[in-house]
């Protein structure tokens, strides 16, 4: 199968993003845009807009039906779900399949199986990963049990969760009591699933991921992630390779990533997330997401590979291009997530008229985003501007390039983090790498 | 009649070769529009030969072969030809069959699933040796050349026999006719194509016939009509001149003679684009539609020839002999048995007529290249040579000299001359280039694999800019257009 004509069901920078590689490889991209979008940067790049309803993402961006039906409309060979939305839902996979249109991601059953978080663990346990202590709660006492015998702290995470929402700490049973019903009503109206699990709440953790890629056969990594820096469990800033971890622990995530793929005989992009315990020296998996990811830039840095076009290449039913040994990962990586937000009133949103954007450009230097001077950012979505990557020949290089580039970026008219990323890459402890996820609550008190 | 017609392009290795000498598109360059060119919808693209091979590393200091194995993962629905003379690989020397054999499975090993074979006499035999050993590599298609010319032994029945001959080899699944003069006329086509056809069995035939004065575009509208399966095409700037007719021009033309092309015409146009770019950004000249030249059916010699040959004239103060010379070129040619006009046999033929013109008498002075010729070790002449002039040659002291010369050393003590356990990639370039090409080439590391016509020439005034520090502030205007950079006060990073 050939893909030439392309539906891309998302918006912003994700789908900015995946109609440069169309321009690239000559296929024709056309953007599935909600009534908010249709002029925007992306609908203007794209070949074809054809618009999937009203602005709320309920009845645009996360209705199937209206996807499908526009994919066939426009005579798609494949739909880029992107990432959010629609991207890691089965339904949409098997609905694409059943309309003999190509799915750009995993299979439906893969999709399945690492949507419902309890499912992926069980199948990161068979595969021999190590899992953080924990389990399924069904109701308030068999909570209790759980907590009492995995230990305080504990983190509350729902079941069809993802991205990081949804999630409470608990330190003592009062806590629990209190934070278990809302989890569970939170859970149930944002993910349509009120079960939620419980597990051990690593104090001094980081979060590292390990890119995979698959065929259905043959399944490869493409190094690590440090995504630490966040913030309510929201990533702000990536790195790639994560930085200051031994050889033999970076190998053992790897080879833990690959033997969870290979157990699914993994088809597609997917990311491995881990812990890493840096009090235990352990790492215990936390999930798996299974799609393009936002930060996948920095691992593109570093592998010089257009993970977009390798997507393509999986859904067109071709083998992988790249083998293991070939594959070589050089210098280092990191991303900057601009939003607009107003980092020092609680990160609230601020949508609106972008008067000024300017970005900064060269050597090592890549902007992906998807607004330009005059842009409208609709309060419907989510608040990400742009993200600004550099990639440097070692780690203080490309921090030196970042900070140069985010000095020389100027965004005007909406709140944006901005400055708050300038003031990370100055902080000291940043800069010596390996923080843990609980650094940015400190940093952010020191602000004040 | 109307007909459903494949379209070969040939840019990346014979466009290059006929209109930037060769040296033009490194591997990024390549990569730089391989996806598209996939998605086109050609039935296979003329990739390399063994001159481009060299070049990569002589030139561009880059693998050949990892360049094939990238190109063929980002097309991988586009077979890439590889186009062979026989018994060469890379150096003019002759190799021994063993060698070529193993050259013919790393090609097919790295990537090459189709092989056009052609033989500058048309020596079916050597054909058929060739096709022999790259079907044993593994090739999923041999295309075998009909080398076309004009000469008294060159007419209808001929070819005719020649492609019975080749068309009943198990190891030859289609023929192509090769004009690499662009001698071709529609007329002669109309004779020509069906007298071949009707002696191919069912068997599918090509046509690549060179722009060179100006008759292929013509030519290919009969060659619609008359049952040819493909026809070999260049894109934009790689097209006209001495190299082959425009993609576009032939798709457009095919289209009014309501035959079918089944390709992606907005693909097509990217292609075209692309290249047009690239010829912008690296300086490099687009092929011209060319003016028709009577002259150039008797002498026969290409462009490039004929300007070498002028030049030589002129060094000698000779100038107000070349009309002389070139009658005496179709002589030798005649006496030579029809040598055709391509590689090497132009260069062979114009500096024999050099000395015939020069000397005392003719053939008073041989080249060694004429005397290899005579004593068959090219192949076997198209027709028989000129008795008189055979005997001349023959009589010659170094006839007997070259006569002795041993046969190409075998693959066993080739590989005894270099170090044992590198590739067989890395010996097939060792074996045909000299080591310090071969070491810089290893030297330079992986080649650069981006390539982007549309930045380059920001990116030549951004590093010009950088050695001007006195440019404070530059602006570029003009409709729709507005360009200003200001310096930092900050030093500024390196831009390449």
């Amino acid at each position: 199968m050939i893909v030439r004509r392309l539906l891309i069901a998302n918006r912003g920078e994700i789908a900015v993003r995946v109609i440069r590689t169309c321009r690239r490889l000559g296929i024709t991209p056309i953007l599935a845009a909600s009534s908010a979008d249709l002029d925007s940067v992306a609908a203007r790049l794209a070949h074809e807009v054809v618009c999937l309803g009203p602005p709320r993402s309920l009845d645009s961006y996360l209705n199937i039906d209206a996807v499908v039906a526009a994919a066939v409309r426009v005579r798609a060979d494949a739909v880029h779900p992107g990432y959010g939305f629609l991207a890691e839902n089965p339904r949409l996979a098997a609905a694409c399949e059943a309309a003999g249109i190509a799915f750009v991601g995993p299979t439906p059953a893969q999709l399945a199986a690492l949507g419902d978080k309890l499912n992926a663990r069980r199948h990161a346990v068979a595969a021999g990963l190590p899992v953080v202590p924990g389990g399924e709660a069904d109701d308030l006492e068999s909570a209790r049990t759980l907590a009492a015998a995995i230990g305080y702290p504990v983190l509350i995470k729902a079941v069809a969760g993802g991205g990081g929402r949804g999630m409470r700490h608990a330190h003592t049973d009062a806590e629990l009591e209190q934070s278990l019903p809302r989890a569970m009503a939170e859970a149930a109206a944002a993910f349509g699933d009120g079960r939620i699990y419980l597990e051990r709440f690593v104090t001094a953790g980081r979060h590292i991921e390990v890119q995979l890629l698959g065929d259905g056969a043959t399944v490869i990594h493409l190094g690590t992630r440090d995504c630490s820096i966040q913030r309510r469990y929201q990533k702000l800033l990536e790195e790639a390779p994560a930085p200051g971890l031994a050889e033999d622990l970076r190998a053992g995530m790897e080879a833990a990533a690959i033997a969870l793929g290979r157990h699914l005989g993994y088809r597609g992009l997917g990311t491995v997330e881990f812990l890493f315990d840096c009090e235990g020296g352990r790492f215990y998996f936390l999930e798996m997401n299974a799609r393009i990811q936002v930060e996948h830039p920095v691992t593109e840095a570093i592998c010089g590979r257009d993970l977009v076009e390798e997507q393509l290449a999986v859904a067109e039913g071709r083998r992988l291009r790249l083998s293991q040994d070939t594959v070589r990962l050089a210098g280092h990586a990191i991303e900057c997530r601009l939003n607009a937000e107003d980092w020092l009133d609680g990160f609230r949103p601020s949508p609106g008229r972008v008067t000024c954007a300017r970005f900064a450009a060269g050597e090592g230097i890549r902007l992906d985003g998807h607004v330009q001077a005059d842009s409208q950012i609709p309060p419907y979505y989510d608040s990400l501007l742009a993200k600004l990557i550099v990639h440097g020949p070692d780690r203080p290089a490309a921090l030196a390039r970042m900070a140069g580039a985010l000095e020389r970026c100027e965004i005007g008219g909406v709140a944006n983090t901005l400055p708050m990323h300038r003031a990370l890459l100055a902080h000291p402890a940043f800069a010596a790498g390996g923080v843990t996820t609980g650094f940015f609550e400190r940093f952010m008190a020191e602000q004040a | 009649m109307m007909a459903k017609i494949e379209l070969i392009d040939v840019s990346i290795r014979d466009g290059n070769q006929c209109l930037w000498g060769a040296v033009a598109l490194d591997t990024a360059q390549i990569l730089g529009i391989a996806p598209v060119l996939d998605r086109v919808g050609f039935r296979a693209l003329d990739f390399t030969s063994s001159t481009h091979m060299g070049i990569a590393v002589r030139n561009h200091r880059q693998d050949p072969w990892e360049r094939i194995r990238m190109v063929r993962a980002a097309m991988p629905n586009t077979p890439l030809q590889f186009i062979g003379t026989g018994l060469r690989f890379i150096s003019w020397d002759v190799a021994a069959p063993e060698f070529m054999q193993l050259v013919y499975e790393r090609l097919v090993a790295n990537g090459i699933p189709r092989f056009a074979i052609m033989d500058p006499t048309n020596d079916a035999e050597a054909l058929l040796d060739s096709a022999r050993m790259i079907r044993k590599a593994g090739a999923d298609e041999v295309v075998a050349a009909l080398t076309f010319t004009l000469s008294e032994v060159h007419d209808d029945a001929y070819y005719a026999a020649l492609a019975a001959r080749l068309s009943r080899s198990p190891h030859i699944d289609r023929l192509y006719i090769k004009d690499p003069s662009g001698l071709l006329t529609a007329e002669r086509a109309r004779t020509f194509i069906p007298a071949i056809r009707a002696c191919m069995g069912g068997m599918e035939l090509e046509l690549h016939s060179h722009c060179t004065i100006g008759l292929s575009a013509q030519n290919y509208m009969v060659a619609a009509e008359t049952g040819i399966a493909a026809l070999q095409v260049a894109l934009g700037p790689l097209a006209n001149g001495s190299s082959l007719p425009d993609a576009q021009r032939v798709v457009a033309n095919l289209r009014e003679m309501r035959h079918t092309v089944d390709v992606d015409d907005r693909l097509l146009g990217a292609a075209a684009e692309y290249f047009s770019r690239l010829a912008l950004a690296e300086n490099l000249p687009a092929g011209a539609p060319q003016d028709y030249d009577a002259s150039y059916l008797r002498h026969q010699l290409a462009g490039g020839v004929m300007s070498t040959t002028r030049r030589q004239l002129a060094e000698l103060g000779l100038e107000h002999r070349f009309a002389e010379l070139l009658q005496e070129v179709a002589r030798v040619r005649a006496d030579l048995g029809y040598p055709i006009m391509v590689t090497p046999y132009p260069q062979m033929v114009c500096s024999q007529a050099l000395f015939n013109l020069l000397g005392t008498e003719r053939y008073s002075n041989v080249s060694d290249q004429v005397i290899r010729y005579v004593l068959g070790k090219f192949g076997r002449p198209s027709a028989a040579l000129d008795p008189n002039v055979l005997d001349r040659i023959m009589g010659h002291v170094r006839t007997r000299e070259i006569a002795q010369e041993g046969a190409p050393p075998d693959l066993a003590q080739l590989r005894r001359r270099f170090k044992p356990g590198i590739s067989d990639d890395e010996f097939l370039l060792r074996a045909t280039m000299p080591p310090q090409q071969v070491d810089a080439m290893i030297a330079s590391g992986p080649a650069p694999v981006h390539y982007n016509p549309r930045v380059r020439p920001i990116l030549k005034l951004l590093a010009e800019l950088m050695s001007r520090p006195a440019v404070a502030d530059l602006t570029v205007e003009k409709p729709d257009f507005r360009l200003a950079l200001h310096r930092s006060p900050r030093e500024p990073e390196h831009v390449r």
